[in-house]
């Protein structure tokens, strides 16, 4: 009987201690604090969203900021852990992941509308500068140029391709800063020429003048006259003042500009007057029409600018400019003279005769309709 | 005295248990890293940017889920085990799908480093075949400054690809490429009109 009242007293205690830690255990279970694990999935899962955006490109510092708050949450937690379960506080914790997920979500917003703008913006630079770079190909292609000016045209293009390439992969940071190199090249080579060009065309006033009056003197006559209009490579004929015929033709190498002196490669300006005509065994270039260049307005201006002392005192007017055959070569590449496609020469050589006006332009068009 | 010395043994027990029952998978989580590091001298973030930062998400979560498990009374590590061995795996494969974009890569730049010095080596033959005396003129300018800065291109493009930065090389010789392509086309215009052959 005692024996069995022993049993009966032990198997209480032992039953009564399990129960006591499985009491205590459940009660430290149910009233320790909760990890904040959940915040934490939430902060993660904002991270990676932006991640997806590019926000780590396209909104770097509130994705910095993001990314630094994710980590000290994450160090807190591991802090927090190393106390006590009963003891620990996850409120900064949860703090610094709610602050995560908030500017994680600010960066992948932000970072989506960077990126609309940034395709939208980088589209319309890229669509201008491809506007410029056909303008300097339509306006300037046969431009005499300085070299440094076509290679800075040439490097923008150049790098305006590898932003178009870049862009179309997707790669804006790239595209956005090839854009701003080319530009600057582009841009500024446009400028420079536009401005070259303007100044070219502040003598129109007397271009026109002088093509008026060449067209109302072949009108008066009854006879044919001839306008070179440098900008647009036109010999326009003229018969009772009406045109008559229109042929392409090809200049001097340096065709922008009145000619100065000899070897300067200008195709002269100004109203002058055929005064021989060369026949195929007389010519090296088929057929040919001398003109009277330098004529009296020419040597006066030699002089002036001589006396100005723009030019050396030994500088010399240059000589023997004609129309002549062999054209059709596609670039400038005379001494001064004009060169027409022998087909086109013979017609001009049959009509033209000693005496029949020439009269060479810059433009026959103003700058403004031009560039319209 | 038997039993005093069972029932503090159970005791214990339930202290170990209450304590801790696992243990923070280090070794595979050292593996995991050291998975992610060999992915990213793949150039994985590179090559393969998306299937990177999955993997380096992934690794976050479980890194994030082994957390969590610390700050339990019963810990389980056994599934954050699992993961982390798939991440090893997912990190390998990443690192293998790197090498072969990059060389992928590195055989599209080679091919076009090849057919760009064709082109160029076309274009310095031809060049010289331009109506002669032509020097000054703008569209001579024109070729001369492309001619330059095509060349230019390929040399830093040769420079990208020698030093391995091939996604580099690959996107300036694209636009070399074409650049070089339109100088071609426009030579030989000149050259026809000129009445040139070539």
């Amino acid at each position: 009987m005692r024996r069995l009242k022993k049993v009966w007293r032990r198997t209480f205690w032992f039953i009564g201690f399990t129960a006591f830690a499985a009491v205590a255990v459940i009660l430290l279970v149910r009233f320790a604090p909760k990890p904040p694990d959940h915040k934490v999935a939430l902060a993660r899962i904002a991270l990676s969203e932006a991640t997806a955006n590019k926000a780590d490109t396209y909104s770097r510092n509130l994705f910095r900021e993001a990314r630094a708050l994710y980590d000290s949450a994450m160090v807190n937690w591991q802090l927090e852990n190393k106390r006590f379960l009963y003891f620990r506080d996850y409120g900064k914790v949860e703090n610094f992941a709610d602050l995560c997920a908030r500017k994680a979500r600010q960066a992948a917003k932000v970072s989506k509308n960077n990126v609309t703008d940034l395709n939208i913006f980088l589209k319309q630079k890229i669509d201008k500068l491809n506007t410029i770079v056909n303008q300097i190909d339509e306006r300037y292609s046969a431009y005499p140029l300085s070299a440094e000016t076509w290679k800075n045209i040439s490097r923008g293009k150049m790098l305006l391709k590898e932003a178009e390439v870049a862009y179309n992969k997707g790669d804006y940071s790239l595209s956005k800063t090839k854009i701003a190199d080319s530009e600057i090249l582009l841009t500024e080579s446009f400028e420079f020429a536009t401005n070259h060009l303007k100044e070219y065309f502040n003598s129109f006033p007397v271009w026109k003048k002088w093509a008026e009056r060449t067209i109302s003197e072949s009108r008066q006559n009854n006879s044919y006259s001839i306008i070179i209009d440098k900008y647009s490579r036109k010999c326009l004929i003229y018969h009772a003042g009406v045109k008559k015929y229109e042929y392409h033709v090809e200049l001097g190498k340096n065709w922008v500009g009145d000619k100065k002196v000899k070897g300067d490669k200008k195709t002269p300006e100004g109203m002058y007057r055929i005064t021989r005509k060369f026949g195929s065994n007389k010519t090296k270039y088929h057929k040919a029409l001398l003109i009277d260049y330098p004529n009296s307005n020419d040597l006066q201006e030699l002089r002036n600018e001589i006396a100005r002392g723009v030019l050396p005192k030994n500088s010399k007017p240059g000589n023997l400019i004609e129309i002549h055959g062999d054209g059709g070569r596609g670039i400038d590449w005379t001494e001064g003279c004009i060169a027409l496609t022998n087909s086109e020469m013979d017609v001009v050589f049959r009509i033209a005769g000693e005496g029949t006006p020439v009269t060479i332009v810059g433009s026959m068009v103003n700058l403004d309709q031009l560039i319209d | 005295m038997k039993n005093k010395v069972l029932m503090g043994l159970v005791a214990v027990a339930m202290v170990a248990v209450l304590s801790s029952c696992g243990k923070k998978p280090q070794a595979e989580i050292d593996a995991a890293n050291a998975a992610i590091e060999a992915a990213k001298t793949a150039e994985a973030p590179v090559y393969v940017a998306a299937e990177f930062a999955a993997v380096q998400d992934s690794l976050n979560a479980v890194m994030a889920d082994i957390t969590a498990q610390e700050s339990k009374l019963f810990k389980k590590f056994g599934p954050a085990k699992a993961k982390l061995t798939s991440i090893v795996t997912l990190a390998n494969t990443v690192a293998t799908n790197a090498a072969t974009k990059k060389e992928e890569v590195k055989a599209e730049t080679t091919t076009l480093l090849t057919g760009i010095t064709t082109v160029i080596e076309e274009n310095g033959k031809l060049i010289p075949k331009l109506p002669r005396g032509k020097e000054g003129a703008a569209v001579i300018e024109q070729i001369k400054a492309d001619v330059a800065t095509v060349d230019a291109a390929v040399v830093e493009a040769q420079g990208l690809f020698d030093k391995g930065s091939y996604m580099d090389a690959l996107n300036k010789i694209k636009a070399a490429k074409e650049k070089a392509d339109g100088l071609n086309a426009e030579v030989k215009e000149v050259l026809t009109k000129a009445r040139i052959k070539f």
